[in-house]
């Protein structure tokens, strides 16, 4: 089968190569990089500019960047990735349930899902953070809690629409039971906005990740992240600006990566709004 | 008609020579219009007739130079527009600034959505008096008063109401009114209609296209008419051009096509068009003639045994819908969608439920399969009364009525295999497994006429008719005895139409199935129904034999269907309707409304007429 | 008017709950108040005691329902950390943080609806892909990495603006504006891109509409077909759209506000979350949630004046 045109685009090729880039660096970087070149420290060279011994520089106590924010890599696809799962394992059930069934059962979930988002998710996060104690873990769940919510309206949204249509009716008339609707006609149907939707949700994740950890409720020292490197750049922005612009960068090249991946499977999937 | 000698020697509006228009597409270059040339003279109506794809649409798009706003390219041709000082332009030639003079102007256009064509954020005074202001430089108050003039001449009712109102305040006829109304502001000479009355009720239709017959005669106008609808066509033509893949097939004179037709595509054309009044005098629902497709002998259907008892026996069946208002969202209103509806079906016949939209004919076939729960009534399938089923009890009964949709792109899965979603029903219902359900799957494939390798694909790989007949293919799978068509052909092409509906005729023949067949198209209606039930508002208003209904209407509302409908003859046409426009009143009623029972006549035997006393 | 009476009974309904949640959150927290008060040298007895009056031993119905009433009549509680009235130091940053928020939401849509109406209209030529791609980048960087670039910028770099503290506009408007500005740049870029991104979208469906064809066939100008027509049906979405990024603006100000030391909403959170000041953290939890809720029924009411279609029953 050959690949739709939207999915063949610049845009979506450059994304696919990001994405796929931070991956493989978030798997083999700590496999391939000894653990001590990130916590090295060169006292001679602290925040030192980017040069032929230390390709991004240096920060305030002498340690390399470039392999900090390569093994940094790891902690945060790790905690983004992990923090989506958990929110469509939760989120997808009940978004599936509420949607087709609708009723009082989908009045009540959607009251309960509203009232939660009137929160917003990176505030949940980090009350929930700072509720369990920042650490690796909790990081992961504050994200994950923050965000199913959002994901389940969603989900909700979708099954309820695709519910209606004459295909599941026409299923229905044919002598199917409600969990063969859900499991074989519902569910495969609203998996092409749900995958666009997670893209963007891992985009998010990855903000919420480095956004915790710069105010200090997100990973905790000695783990290397981006949104450590960032808070700890923050003094010395006048004299050593790379040390707050590598993670960055790392940050928003990761983020854009996954929107333009996302982007070019929504056009995929709705090429009119190209 | 006009005298089309005269026509031809007077100067014509519009000339098209030789158009060649082209898009780029993904899978590069598409030519949507070949080799396109004809005129249409002042005071004369010229159809363009096609199926889709054979770029009618895209003809009359160029003339406008919308064509370009779409991605298309006119690459060669010309197109000649008389101007009103006699002058001739190329409009091929034309700059923006020239073109934007013309449209609204010396071009009008119409079109086919009445839903979407108007701004829905914009007033009908602004719609209606901007395209005066920039044409003729009118102030605010003298706009004003040419926009109710306008109104009134195209008859809507109340037009200083309509003014400050929205499009979706509006009912669809009424805004196809104001369409044309905006379109004849500037008295064009030229009137394009693209599908006008393609979205309308046929009553609706009858008196736009009568409208537009009598805007043209008044003003002398010449009018370019797009349709896929021949019975139109012979309703409104002087002349027709027949397109097919974008090119002309053929044209002339409108009695001429119809009579004796030259070429192969245009007979094949006209000979998949049920014609309103072919069934005269015939007993039993006949199969469509499609010259070139396997010989189909036409043999009556056999006579119906009067076998034990009726199939299907519906009694006072009612359907309606709550309306929650108020700040408590309590229960206000209601929508009787069904209104105390009776009748009964026998094995082996096909009985036709029509009306217009809104009469509440889906409604009706919905609750019967329980797919909609009705609100009250009895209906029983071979005996058992299915209301009183319980969940299990029901899906077991489904196992003898099924439903085939009218829209055959949603009523599949994108996402399951033809093969498998055949097979479903057989699953569900532990019918057959394996290597005997892989055979029966095949059978069916085969009766329905698709070839075995398209089991293995998807449905967006195949075209509408071909995934109607999946969809037949899944409704037979089960051996059901009774079948709800709900508008299962409305939505195919003429000739892919004829071929499904002989499909289903032959099927009935082999089985003895039953059809329950909802369907807006009369003349479809009389070719395959044996009985016919109208509806309107929720109420069955007449019920008979085909021949009883068709050829001895006697309610009201049935009168006026059977002279709204277009024959397909250009001899036989619909006198112009003077008629002024009367709007559809409204099903919904508050709680408590007991609807007056009314009482059905027996004006022959077996055929029946409601009377309300009111 | 029915309609409002009853999103105003039902936005009562989800405060009540938000109101449950924001407790059982908060009382989860480990960490013990009445030390945290007094110090760890206080005697158990005198801990003892305060827990008493400040009647922590109380059933949690009991200290629920006395919050509740305590907000109803005014009284907040005091902080733990600024050992301050709760009330009064959240009307000040309230007012803050309004100001940033509305700065934001300004320039984002000042600037985003011409250029995404620009793109549109240009839809796959170079210009849609200049401002699509740069809209892209926008989204795609987090808002405090705007920040630190702001700041390097135009603080430290051109020396233009303060890239800290907070000024109240009753004591110096002008001020308050300059110190306001880069924060509020930081969070309008980020927002400016997404809603960039929204409006093209949008009126690239509407200008796929049949009444764009019509309007044209009528002989109207393009101009007045794009920046009449078809901009009036995209701006119901739009602000919609903008009104329920208000939530997600109340998440990133905290993030925003510490990086500038910009003494506002958000950063007063981060301050009750970091040191488990219980009282504050209810308060602004609960009055976020208030604003987020707010703003979505602001959008409500305010919808029907874009589309006439919708009529509030």
């Amino acid at each position: 089968m050959t690949l739709p045109r939207q999915l063949t685009s610049t845009k979506a090729l450059i994304g696919f190569t990001l994405v796929f880039g931070i991956l493989l660096i978030a798997i083999f970087a700590p496999l391939v990089i000894p653990a001590d070149y990130a916590t090295r420290m060169d006292m001679r060279a602290r925040l030192a500019p980017p040069s032929m011994a230390h390709w991004f520089g240096t920060d305030q106590l002498g340690r390399d960047l470039f392999y900090r924010v390569l093994l940094g890599a790891r902690t945060s696809i790790v905690i983004a990735t992990s923090a989506v799962l958990m929110s469509i394992v939760i989120g997808l059930p009940l978004g599936l349930v509420s949607g087709f069934f609708g009723g009082r059962l989908d009045n009540v979930l959607m009251r309960i899902v509203d009232t939660l988002l009137a929160f917003p998710a990176l505030l949940f996060a980090l009350t929930i953070s700072a509720i369990l104690g920042p650490s690796f873990a909790n990081t992961i769940l504050a994200i994950g809690i923050a965000f199913t919510p959002f994901l389940a309206r969603i989900i909700r949204g979708e099954a309820m629409r695709v519910a209606q249509l004459p295909y599941v009716e026409a299923a229905r008339s044919a002598g199917a039971s409600n969990f063969r609707l859900i499991v074989w006609h519902v569910l495969p149907n609203i998996m092409p906005p749900v995958i666009v939707q997670c893209t963007i949700s891992l985009a998010f994740a990855i903000l919420a990740e480095a956004g915790l950890s710069f105010l200090g409720l997100g990973t905790q020292p000695p783990e290397a992240s981006w949104g450590l490197m960032i808070q700890a750049s923050r003094d010395y922005l006048d004299r050593a600006p790379w040390t707050a612009l590598v993670p960055g960068g790392a940050v928003a090249l990761s983020v854009l990566g996954l929107n333009m991946l996302g982007d070019a499977l929504r056009d995929a999937l709705d090429p009119r709004s190209k | 008609m006009i005298d089309t000698a005269v026509a031809e020697a007077s100067q014509p509006v519009v000339a098209v020579e030789g158009l060649r228009v082209e898009f780029d597409t993904d899978d590069g270059v598409v030519v949507g219009v070949k080799d396109v040339s004809f005129r249409v003279a002042p005071g004369e109506t010229v159809c363009v007739v096609g199926e889709s794809g054979s770029g009618k649409s895209v003809t009359s798009l160029s003339l406008m130079r919308l064509v370009e706003f779409g991605g298309g390219r006119i690459t060669e041709g010309r197109l000649l527009l008389t101007r009103p000082d006699d002058t001739v332009l190329d409009l091929v030639e034309a700059d923006t600034g020239v073109m934007q003079n013309i449209r609204g102007n010396e071009i009008g256009m119409i079109f086919q959505e009445p839903m979407t064509s108007l701004n829905p954020v914009f007033t009908i005074e602004r719609q209606l008096t901007d395209g005066l202001r920039v044409h003729r430089g009118l102030d605010a108050a003298a706009a004003r008063k040419r926009a109710v003039e306008l109104m009134q001449e195209v008859r809507i009712p109340e037009p200083e109401k309509r003014l400050s109102q929205y499009p979706h305040e509006l009912s669809g006829g009424m805004r196809q009114r104001v369409m044309i109304a905006m379109a004849m502001a500037c008295r064009p000479r030229l009137l394009i209609a693209d599908e006008p009355t393609t979205a309308l009720d046929v009553t609706i239709q009858a008196e736009i296209l009568a409208l537009i017959d009598r805007l043209k005669t008044e003003n002398g106008m010449a009018v370019l008419f797009i349709t896929h609808d021949m019975a139109v066509v012979a309703q409104m033509a002087d002349r027709v051009v027949v397109m097919f893949r974008g090119d002309i097939v053929e044209q002339g004179p409108v009695e001429e096509i119809f009579a004796a037709p030259k070429e192969e595509y245009t007979r094949a054309l006209l000979a998949a068009v049920p014609r309103l009044g072919d069934m005269r005098g015939k007993a039993a629902p006949e199969p469509l003639r499609i010259p070139g497709a396997a010989e189909v002998a036409i043999k009556p259907a056999k006579t119906l045994p009067a076998e034990s008892g009726p199939l299907l026996e519906v009694r006072n069946l009612v359907t309606q819908f709550p309306i929650r208002g108020g700040i408590f969202q309590r229960h206000v209103a209601n929508v009787h969608a069904v209104e105390n509806v009776s009748f009964t079906l026998a094995r082996g016949e096909t009985m036709a439920l029509v009306g217009e939209s809104g009469c509440g004919k889906s409604t009706c076939g919905r609750s019967i399969l329980r797919l909609i729960e009705p609100t009250s009534g009895e209906v029983k399938l071979e005996g058992r009364d299915l209301s009183e089923l319980d969940d299990a009890a029901l899906r077991a009964a489904r196992r003898n009525m099924q439903m085939v949709f009218q829209d055959p792109f949603a009523s599949l899965n994108p996402f399951m295999r033809l093969k498998a979603q055949v097979a479903e029903p057989l699953t569900n219902f532990g019918l057959a497994r394996g290597a005997k359900a892989d055979e029966l799957i095949a059978e069916l494939f085969e009766r329905v006429e698709l070839p075995l390798e398209f089991m293995r694909r998807f449905p967006h790989e195949l075209s509408g008719g071909q995934r109607q007949r999946v969809a037949i293919a899944r409704a037979l799978a089960v051996n059901p005895k009774l079948i709800v068509a709900d508008e299962a052909v409305s939505a195919l092409d003429v000739s892919v139409q004829a071929q499904v509906l002989n499909l289903m005729m032959s099927l009935q023949e082999e089985r003895g199935l039953s059809y329950l067949f909802i369907s807006h198209d009369m003349a479809v209606v009389e070719r395959v129904s044996h009985r016919v039930g109208v509806m309107y508002l929720g109420r069955l208003v007449e019920l008979g034999s085909r021949a009883q209904v068709f050829e001895n209407p006697q309610h009201d509302y049935t009168q006026k269907l059977m002279s709204a409908v277009p024959i397909a003859d250009p001899r036989r046409r619909n006198k112009g309707d003077g008629r002024p426009f009367r709007p559809l009143p409204s099903p919904i009623h508050p709680v408590g409304y007991k609807p007056p029972p009314g009482e059905f006549v027996e004006v022959e035997p077996g055929h029946f007429v409601l009377k309300l006393d009111d | 008017m029915s309609y409002i009476l009853r999103r105003l009974v039902s936005m009562a309904v989800t405060l009540f709950f938000i109101t449950i949640i924001t407790f059982g959150l908060t009382n989860i927290l480990p960490g013990d108040v009445a030390l945290m008060i007094m110090g760890t040298n206080a005697s158990d007895v005198a801990l003892e005691q305060m827990r008493q009056s400040l009647g922590l031993n109380d059933p949690l119905i009991l200290q629920y329902g006395r919050w509740i009433l305590g907000m109803l009549s005014g009284d907040w509680g005091v902080s733990l950390v600024f050992k301050q009235e709760i009330g009064p130091l959240l009307l000040q940053k309230i007012t803050a943080s309004a100001l940033i928020v509305v700065m934001s939401m300004t320039i984002a849509l000042s600037l985003a609806i011409p250029l995404g109406v620009w793109a549109a209209v240009y839809r796959n030529r170079w210009q849609d892909t200049a401002s699509s791609t740069t809209a892209l980048i926008g989204v795609s960087l987090p808002d405090f990495f705007w920040g630190i670039m702001l700041i390097l910028l135009f603080s430290r770099g051109l020396g233009w603006l303060p890239s800290s503290g907070f000024v109240s506009p009753q004591e110096d408007f002008f001020g308050a504006i300059r110190h306001a500005f880069l924060p509020s740049l930081a969070l309008g870029l980020g927002l400016m891109a997404h809603l960039t991104r929204m409006t093209r979208a949008t009126m690239t469906g509407i200008l796929n509409q049949e009444f764009i064809r019509v309007a044209r066939a009528k002989g109207l100008g393009e101009r007045v077909v794009i920046w009449r027509y078809a901009l009036a049906n995209a701006i119901g979405p739009v602000i919609t759209v903008a009104g329920l990024q208000v939530g997600y603006l109340f998440g990133s100000i905290i993030v925003v506000e510490s990086l500038f030391n910009y003494t506002g909403m958000g950063w007063l959170t981060y301050q009750a979350l970091l040191n488990r000041d219980i009282p504050l953290i209810q308060a602004t939890l609960f009055v976020i949630a208030a604003f987020v809720m707010l703003a979505n029924l602001v959008v409500d009411l305010l919808y029907p004046i874009f589309d006439p279609r919708i009529r509030l029953t």
